[in-house]
């Protein structure tokens, strides 16, 4: 019996094998291990729980496998973890800096980091790829849009790491960062939290002394029913802001020099056919899935599949394996630069009102990258295999040495 | 005689509350839709579309918020 919660079956990755047995059974899988949830594999499965919010809830539970108290959920709350309707308004706050026509703004600010960093990652003639490249450009990129100052991007990415168990090979005393908040009220149960708080909160002074046209002098400002933003639902939003914005994206920038190594061909038809760029960096993140899943909670007795579905049920929707479902995708586990970009891959989910809310930063971030590489027609030797991160929630690589051929 | 030139053009509609304003069908089809400053897409009055191209915008939007609009078409 597998048990999906456990950390240890990602340690290499996706478990093709395993995904592919559950998407091949009757109805949803039961697991059995000390968290009991429904696993969701198939992609028109997950496209139904997705667009769904009624029945299956992101503000009931929690959408992470294992339940919090109703007090930690509040006090952790940002739009990822409500429903319609506080989720909308929340949500419609910053969504307008995120839509495909207003990234393109961000374009040459991005190139200019990615150009940056592989520049200097030439001149080493290799190194650790996520420190050198994947996680610099997609925090620098965050923390431009909401008004971090240059000088605190590395804070960022240290707290953002510390949050997900395992990024960082340090354990966090409860007390780090100034914390004095129960750990359990905490996001991810981690003191980098109360870290990232305090430094939305000093910042969000600032902004609101002399406002800048940045995302942090909008959000301090920003009022819900003719009522300014809670301390919580502040910090709590930049918190969000950050670990989305750097966690995912680092990861499938992580995933792209594995399979620049491993792919050298499809990466030639990029460089002689540039028209495919974009469908390199949808299958690119097809392949990384960064986020392996996210749990919904149903509200009320209903049918998913044939599995009848209990109020209070744990929905897991596995977006790793909706991704290589065979019914969807042709050959799945084969990497095409020109796999059709219909119809989509769920790793920004499944529709609905969650869909990511940076999906077009994180692809316009990704095709500016993979143009780079083939422009400078890099090839990528890997002496060891990637260290994924140990998690059951994103398929991060920790560390990637890569050496340039 | 392909099913875009078979069928009439319609119109479409999009539900405010359910629009997440990711901005695809502005992409996609500028001349129909329109972000507004609520980031609340909004179609361009009197704008149609083949019902081949109607059905692939309401597919490709990851909010699930177009449909067709009867009184429109």
């Amino acid at each position: 019996m597998i048990d999906l919660a456990d950390p240890g079956i990602y340690s290499n990755g996706i478990p093709q094998d395993v995904f592919a047995d559950l998407r091949g059974r009757q109805g949803l899988h039961r697991n059995e291990g000390p968290d009991q949830f429904w696993s969701v594999t198939r992609h028109g499965d997950l496209i139904d729980v997705s667009r769904d919010t009624t029945t299956f809830s992101s503000e009931v539970g929690h959408i992470q496998i294992y339940d919090i108290d109703p007090d930690a959920l509040d006090a952790r709350a940002s739009m990822i973890d409500l429903d319609p309707p506080i989720h909308t308004v929340l949500r419609r706050l910053v969504s307008s800096a995120f839509t495909p026509r207003h990234v393109q703004d961000y374009r040459e600010a991005i190139r200019a980091r990615v150009v940056d960093c592989l520049d200097r990652f030439e001149a080493d003639g290799g190194g650790d790829w996520v420190h050198a490249v994947a996680a610099p450009v997609p925090i620098g990129v965050i923390c431009d849009l909401m008004g971090v100052p240059e000088e605190d991007h590395e804070y960022m990415i240290e707290l953002s790491d510390h949050l997900v168990a395992g990024t960082s090979s340090e354990p966090l005393s409860p007390d780090a960062y100034g914390n004095t908040t129960e750990l359990r009220l905490l996001p991810f149960n981690s003191p980098a939290a109360h870290g990232i708080s305090e430094y939305a909160r000093k910042l969000g002074e600032e902004r609101r002394a002399r406002p800048t046209g940045d995302l942090m002098s909008k959000l301090i400002a920003a009022e819900v029913d003719g009522e300014r933003l809670t301390d919580s639902q502040f910090t709590n939003f930049f918190r969000l802001m950050i670990f989305a914005g750097n966690e995912t994206t680092r990861s499938a920038m992580a995933h792209l020099a594995v399979h620049v190594a491993e792919h050298p061909d499809q990466f030639d038809r990029v460089r002689t056919d540039p028209t495919l760029l974009e469908t390199a960096a949808e299958e690119v993140i097809r392949y990384s899935s960064p986020i392996l899943y996210f749990r919904r909670t149903v509200t009320a007795d209903t049918e998913l599949a044939g599995t009848p579905l209990a109020a209070g049920d744990k929905i897991v929707m596995w977006y790793a394996a909706a991704n290589f479902d065979r019914s969807v995708f042709v050959d799945p586990l084969r990497f095409d630069v020109g796999r059709p970009k219909q119809p989509p891959n769920v790793a920004f989910g499944g529709g609905g009102a969650h869909f990511c809310l940076g999906a077009s930063l994180a692809r316009l971030e990704l095709e500016l990258l993979i143009e780079e590489i083939v422009a400078r027609n890099l090839r990528f030797d890997l002496p060891s295999p990637p260290k994924f991160v140990d998690s059951n929630f994103v398929n991060g690589i920790e560390h990637l040495e890569v050496r340039l051929k | 005689m392909s099913e875009s030139d078979a069928t009439p053009n319609v119109g479409l509609k999009v539900d405010a509350e359910v629009c997440m304003g990711i901005g695809q069908c502005e992409m996609l089809e500028p001349e129909v839709f329109e972000l507004d400053d609520l980031g609340i897409a909004q179609v361009h009055a009197g704008s149609v579309v083949s019902h081949a191209r109607a059905l692939e915008l309401i597919d490709r939007c990851p909010s699930g918020a177009i449909t067709i609009d009867e009184e429109a078409t």
